[in-house]
């Protein structure tokens, strides 16, 4: 019979203590920083990643599915075939809706957070400007979004707040910004061109004023906007990818062949073959078609991105002169007063010529029944070329989808639904936010054309 | 025991009569179940009669007849509730094993692996929904050392392992010195062919809208046969393509008038025969004082994919041990391998294998992959890519050409192994034993992808990555064993152990593109400007121990209660948690005699395991800025001057540790002098604040927090059963079966409700609250509040605004069913094994149709010219208004006639390539029946008999033939659904271009020498 020895005792507790005191400090502390990552940042460093961010979803998929609910694509192949009858899956949208609230707009509230102690006041005020423009592309895209209860890290399930809100939100944001930023251009290692932050602040005021209605505030921001030559552009200096052109690494380095322009509703305004072209006795478009198109890449006619537009370097506008002046001889019209309408539209055409030539100043005669720009009245005529250079200037940019919107469709874009429900009015709510915040509205059948709140 | 007939009933698998030649050979001295023994957590034996809980057991033999050169693949159908996919049909694929379904969700659901005592990486690292099929590393181990293997399945069974036994431990056992001399040489060499392919059509050409239009993607084109005939018109100058492999001249096609299909030769373009050379010798020997074994294999293997493809794996091992004293007892086993691997590029990948090969349009012949473009003015442009989306080579096609894809791009792993293991035994007093052991483990992967200018998609320009993956776990394993009788009828064993380890992974290495020298292949960074270059590392450590001890209480040899309680302390978690269980065994067959039964125990249990969390989540960290799209473009900050910003993830530095609790219950019986057995145990568990990064809105500023979110629980049953219908010396004639159920549901996700695991945008794997793991999730169709699809004016279904859950990939049960024979020297293995209830994403068959590829596309039908006028297609457009008459003014069309409740419509491009093919928004309508029925196995060896042993010399020696796959019965088209898109992680139920499955015939000899 064996029976325990006090040797068996010694043994056993050998094998315990050992166990608890070989818990040497490492295994308290080995883990406690992650050694492949920081644990904190600085705002300075971080405004270029929301910046990025801001880029890709002007730049990205958001545009390229905009582009082509606007005429100005053709969804060509795979996928993105179903686009052009405005199928569209709410998980389509998950990875932009991600990197506009993660990645954009949350670290511009941390910028500012941060900035409040370091007394930065220039850097905020450019990370309010960054937020604006994200908040304002989603306020147009979604309608109501998340804003006041948004990356807040107490609030699981922030609300949506009214389209009208956060427009109200946008342009308090960037009143309070402008006193900050004016005569700046710091801060914009992502961005490109002779800016002024306080210029480019009061345009994207005017935008949202724009698509609010009201004129008379979005001429007075717009007249302290983007000033000629002073234009934001995404900086796509580099080919590489990572830096080079969005629209380009789609069409050619990622998708190509998906997304072409044969077909696609702005080209016969371009294309000097067609009948639809805009070229008259002061106007040759067809430097603007080679910028904006060519040939047979991948399909009959491709978004130009060998040698124009899309071009591996070539940087993309995000806030323009152009789009200012558009504004403003919108405004003017609208206003009552034709002859300003005339010279910012002219200042559009001269900005034009500097660039491709073929463009030459339209007198108020030019305009009317059985003249070079045709309408039932002079002031209509120029009305509708005002928004039409608008749609044709911002080719490729997510702007376009709000004015066709809010212009309720005035230029006539054809309705290729297949089933008569109209021009899409907006995007569906990502699946992601429906699957995580309760507050999130549901998608019903056929939502997509239901119009938001400022577009009503 | 050792001449007698012994059955292994509850490995689903039986050995043959150990008249068997071979078996003594093996020197395989197993005891049978009627006294066999059980490996326990600990690496220690015991009697398996005593235990309280179900393990599986497979015999190393077993795994050597089955053919297979992984480990892991060698236990299909052995074992119940033990679900094995294999990745692919790739040389060297790794494999997925599941015990008991999903019991975590972010984390790994791979078994523990215990090799000898010793933890061992069982990782497999890397594999998504493109790139190459990854390996397991587990299959770096040579199967012919493998002695047995002991399938631990419950949380109590392994309890000791703490967090790393969630999923069960597959504890092996190699082969160790056996008295004598022994030497044994193995040879075999088997083919591999593909199982199960896809079918293309090879009626209509490339093109669009039943007109032939060159490089266009789809086959939608003209009907091939009413073409003129003979060679299409080209130009005779101009632009023009030579190609490399026949030399042939390609001009611009003017009118395609070629009636010929390419479907078999671009199909023999892929696929040839695979063919694996197995070498396996081995030594073994044994006195008083020390056992030795030694053994070294070459396993190389080509794969039935035609280009570079293969894989080659050395081993070595020597289990040494040497009896110091009859107390002191001293042992090192130790392997070391070497493998290397060429693997090819598959998935959702332009420059992917099927991807480029089932796309391609029936009246293309791929054979020219490469080549000399020669443009209008003549210059020329060597070694550009020729596909059949840019025949003449002037640019990158869409896809890859197969033929590039297999021969140009390179993708190689290779890898270093070596596991030591050195080990003391010292039996201090009588009834004492003390065992320390010491483990080390480290793997090292250089892995190369390599894709040369002119490749598809992103790597036109050239694209890189060279990585070093080192993995490696030091480990030390205190081991004190005493026995005490604590009466006469009582007796106790106790075990007290103590293990730490010390697990490292550290993956280096960097991408480049855009490549400077376009024309020589360099795997060096020296070809890429900076801005081109990306490096990478990350490291991680860990740290980890446990002190456990296990009380055995004996009564009268017939009731067992064991207790065991592990306390574990990790470097990822600041307190210490605890791991207790429960078991009892009660050999009622001692106390009632039940006529015809010979053996009967009831067994119980119950047992908790705490699991660590993963390391690095407490903190929020701020990380390189990056933003990206799922289309792949993206903006990467180090081009920007950098911008370090907070990570989206959130940390969370409440998190606790998962708990696992399992109870099961069961039986073991035997009838009929033992002919019969059977074992049958019911088990649940749920799994507690199962951690996960949980998706939350982004809104909140963050896509996903990590949390103690989810509880899951299994449920199920699993029964072996196994009978001996004839034994007696010269014949023995055994079958058996495995069978296994369970069902799993992720009960709360705890503020979300559902989380990503793996797949696409549109369609993937998911935990979804209410669901099995792994649902389906995708898009459906529209449907009203009477679940009826909505229609739309012109008859047809909508999409849904919103994604919905779709299938359960898990079977709701599992089987296998064999038999094996003996006589005189004669054996026969045969095994079938089914899954029955899986659904799979038939994500291939979507896209083929979208393409025009598949047969159900290529169909056509007449209506009347009345009829032509009302049918509409998806678009609205009428039959009429596409078409144009026959001369007696009826209509023959492309497509098919359906009806989905409004009467007919007609199913043609438009259809297929908006809602009703892969690239639509409804992934529902590929959700299919995935489930399998297939003889695993077939295996005929031949012991030669002893006069002809004699004659050439040799003390024995034997020759067998195994079939594996060789029937595979499944409504699953195109592929065997028995591979995973993507490998072995939690991602489920994905086909998507995946490369195919195989069967296989080998041949092997084994002499004796």
């Amino acid at each position: 019979m064996k029976k325990l020895t006090i040797k068996h005792g010694l043994i056993a507790l050998g094998v315990v203590i050992l166990g608890f005191s070989s818990c040497s400090k490492d295994i308290d502390t080995i883990n406690k920083t992650n050694p492949n990552q920081f644990g904190g940042s600085q705002p300075s460093l971080m405004i270029t990643g929301a910046q990025m961010a801001n880029v890709l979803i002007q730049e990205g998929e958001l545009a390229r599915m905009s582009g082509i609910f606007t005429g100005y694509f053709v969804g060509a192949d795979r996928q993105y075939i179903s686009l052009n009858s405005y199928k569209m899956l709410s998980t389509d949208l998950d990875n932009a809706w991600n990197s506009l609230y993660s990645e954009g707009i949350a670290q511009c509230r941390l910028i500012k957070d941060l900035c409040k102690k370091s007394n930065n006041k220039e850097l905020a005020g450019v990370a309010s400007i960054t937020e604006a423009q994200l908040l304002l592309t989603a306020s147009s895209l979604w309608g109501d979004v998340p804003n006041s209860e948004a990356c807040n890290d107490n609030i699981l399930a922030p609300k949506f707040d009214k389209m009208s809100d956060v427009h109200k939100y946008c342009i308090a944001l960037l009143d309070s910004a402008i006193p900050n930023v004016t005569g700046s251009s710091s801060y914009a290692a992502a961005y490109a061109g002779n800016f002024d932050w306080a210029e480019v602040a009061n345009t994207l005021k005017a935008r949202a004023y724009l698509r609010m209605k009201d004129y008379a505030n979005a001429k007075a921001a717009a007249q302290n906007g983007v000033a000629l030559g002073h234009d934001l552009n995404a900086n796509h200096s580099t080919a590489s990818p990572g830096a080079w052109n969005l629209y380009y690494d789609f069409l050619d380095y990622d998708r190509p062949g998906y997304l072409g322009c044969d077909g696609a509703w702005i080209v016969q305004f371009l294309d000097t073959a067609n009948k639809n072209c805009r070229n008259n006795a002061k106007t040759d478009e067809t430097p603007r078609f080679k910028y904006y198109f060519t040939p047979n890449n991948y399909t009959a006619l491709d978004p130009n991105m060998v040698d124009g537009i899309f071009a591996t370097t070539s940087n993309y506008a995000l806030v323009t002169y152009a789009e200012n002046e558009l504004i403003l001889a919108e405004c003017e019209s609208r206003l009552g007063s034709d002859a300003n309408a005339l010279v910012h539209l002219n200042n559009v055409r001269s900005e034009l010529n500097n660039a491709f030539g073929g463009y030459s100043s339209y007198n108020i005669s030019d305009f009317g029944p059985g003249q070079m720009i045709k309408g039932s009245t002079a002031t209509e005529a120029l009305l509708k070329e005002i928004l039409m250079e608008k749609y044709v200037c911002l080719y490729g940019q997510l702007e376009t989808f709000a004015d066709v919107r809010r212009t309720k469709n005035a230029l006539g874009l054809p309705d290729n639904s297949g089933n008569g429900k109209g021009l899409p009015q907006r995007f569906l709510v990502p699946q992601t936010e429906i699957n995580s915040n309760s507050n999130a509205p549901k998608n019903t059948t056929d939502i997509i054309f239901s119009p938001v709140e400022l577009f009503k | 025991m050792k001449q007698k007939y012994y059955l292994l009933a509850f490995a689903g698998f039986a050995l043959f009569s150990s008249k068997s030649a071979i078996a003594q050979v093996d020197g395989t001295t197993d005891t049978g179940r009627l006294d066999e023994v059980s490996v326990t957590a600990t690496g220690l034996k015991t009697s398996t009669r005593k235990m309280g809980y179900t393990t599986s057991q497979v015999q190393g033999k077993a795994l050597t007849q089955s053919g297979e050169g992984g480990v892991i693949q060698g236990l299909s159908g052995k074992a119940s509730n033990v679900q094995i996919t294999k990745n692919s049909g790739d040389p060297g694929a790794g494999a997925y094993i599941q015990i008991r379904g999903q019991n975590t969700i972010t984390g790994s659901n791979q078994p523990l692996i215990i090799l000898d005592g010793v933890p061992v990486s069982n990782s497999s690292v890397g594999q998504g929904v493109d790139g190459v099929v990854q390996q397991s590393r587990l299959n770096d181990i040579n199967p012919a050392d493998i002695e047995n293997i002991e399938i631990l399945k419950g949380a109590a069974a392994a309890a000791i392992w703490g967090t790393r036994a969630a999923n069960g431990v597959i504890m092996i056992t190699t082969k160790k010195g056996k008295k004598g001399l022994k030497v044994e040489f193995n040879s075999s060499i088997g083919f591999d062919y593909v199982n199960r392919e896809y079918e293309k059509q090879g009626i209509y050409g490339q093109g669009s809208n039943g007109k032939w239009v060159a490089n266009n993607g789809s086959s939608w084109g003209d009907k091939i046969a009413s073409r003129a005939g003979g060679p299409d018109s080209t130009a005779s100058s101009g632009a023009h393509f030579i190609g490399d492999q026949t030399g042939n001249t390609y001009y611009k096609i003017l009118k395609k008038k070629s009636t010929q299909v390419y479907n078999d030769k671009n199909r023999n373009q892929v696929f040839r025969t695979g063919i694996t050379f197995n070498n396996n010798i081995s030594i073994s020997s044994a006195n008083e004082k020390s056992a030795v074994y030694f053994s070294a294999s070459d396993w190389k293997q080509q794969g039935i994919l035609a280009g570079q493809s293969d894989y080659h794996r050395t081993t070595g091992r020597l289990n040494f041990s040497y009896n110091a004293d009859k107390n002191l007892k001293l042992v090192l086993n130790g392997t070391m391998s070497k493998i290397s691997s060429n693997r090819v590029q598959q998935g959702s990948n332009v420059d992917g294998l099927y991807l480029g090969y089932l796309r391609t349009a029936p009246d293309f012949d791929n054979t020219d992959y490469s080549g000399t473009y020669v443009n209008a003015s003549g210059a020329q442009f060597l070694g550009v890519q020729r596909g059949y989306r840019k025949y003449l080579g002037d640019g990158i096609p869409a896809y890859n050409n197969p033929g590039w894809t297999l021969n140009r791009q390179t993708n190689t792993s290779d890898v270093t192994r070596f596991i030591l293991n050195p080990e003391v035994n010292y039996k201090y007093l009588s009834n004492s034993e003390l065992t320390v052991r010491v483990g080390y483990d480290q793997s090292n992967d250089r892995r190369i992808t390599y894709f040369p200018v002119g490749s598809a998609g992103n790597y036109s320009n050239g694209g890189f990555n060279d990585q070093y993956i080192q993995e490696s776990e030091l480990s030390f394993h205190a081991i004190n064993r005493s026995d005490f009788d604590l009466t006469k009828k009582l007796k106790l064993n106790t075990t007290i152990g103590y293990l730490s380890s010390n697990q490292s992974f550290y993956n280096i290495g960097g991408n480049a593109s855009q490549f400077i020298i376009t024309d020589q292949n360099r795997f060096s960074f020296i070809n890429s400007t900076s801005q081109n270059m990306d490096p990478f590392n990350y490291y991680s450590q860990t740290l980890n121990n446990r002190v456990y001890g296990i009380f055995d209480f004996d009564y009268l040899d017939k009731l067992n209660v064991q207790l065991t309680y592990a306390s574990e302390r990790s470097s990822t978690y600041a307190n210490r948690f605890a791991s207790p269980s429960a078991s009892l065994s009660y050999e009622f067959s001692k106390d009632v005699k039940i006529p015809g039964m010979s053996f009967g125990k009831f067994r119980m249990s119950a047992g908790q395991v705490g699991i660590a969390p993963p390391v690095y989540i407490w903190n929020t960290n701020y990380v390189n800025a990056s933003s990206v799209s799922g289309w792949g473009e993206y903006m990467d900050a180090s081009q920007f001057g950098g911008s370090i910003y907070r990570s989206s993830t959130r940390g969370n530095p409440g998190i606790t540790p998962e708990m696992k609790r399992e109870m099961e219950a069961g039986f073991d019986l035997k009838f009929l002098k033992n002919k019969l057995s059977w074992g049958i145990t019911a088990y649940s568990n749920t799994i507690d604040g199962a951690i996960l990064p949980v998706a939350v809105a982004a809104s909140t500023g963050y896509t996903s927090q990590w949390k103690n979110a989810a509880n899951l629980s299994n449920k199920g049953i699993e029964s072996e059963l196994s009978y001996a219908i004839i034994r007696n010396n010269d014949m023995t004639w055994n079958i058996y079966s495995t069978y296994g159920m369970n069902r799993n549901m992720v009960n709360s996700l705890n503020g979300t409700t559902s989380i990503t695991l793996n797949g696409f945008t549109g369609t993937d794997s998911r935990a979804i609250q209410g669901y099995a793991m792994g649902e389906l999730y995708g898009g459906v169709w529209a449907r009203d509040s009477s679940n009826k699809m909505v229609l739309d004016a012109n008859g047809f279904p909508v999409a849904s605004a919103n994604s919905a859950p779709i299938g359960n990939p898990n079977p709701t049960w599992r089987g296998s069913m064999g038999t094996n024979f003996s006589w005189k020297g004669f054996t026969v293995n045969i095994l079938f094994e089914t899954c029955q209830g899986n659904k799979m994403w038939a994500g291939t068959a979507g896209i083929l149709n979208h393409f025009g590829i598949a047969p159900e596309t290529a169909t056509e039908f007449t209506v009347s010219g009345d009829q032509a006028s009302k049918i509409k297609d998806v678009t609205g457009a009428t039959i009429a208004d596409k078409a144009t008459a026959n001369a007696d003014g009826s209509y023959t069309v492309r497509g098919s006639l359906h009806d989905f409740g409004a009467g007919n419509v007609w199913l043609n491009q438009a259809w297929y390539q908006s809602l009703g093919g892969g690239f639509g928004p409804v992934s529902e309508q590929f959700i299919k029946d995935a489930s399998w029925t297939r003889l695993r196995e077939l295996s005929i060896n031949y012991d030669l008999p002893e006069n002809i042993c004699k004659m050439i010399h040799v003390p024995g020696a034997s020759i067998g033939f195994t079939g594996r796959n060789l029937w595979l019965y499944t409504a699953f088209k195109g592929v065997d659904p028995e591979t995973n898109l993507t490998g072995v992680s939690n991602g489920r139920g994905l086909d998507y271009f995946t490369n195919p499955g195989t069967k296989s015939f080998i041949f092997n000899i084994k002499v004796k020498i």
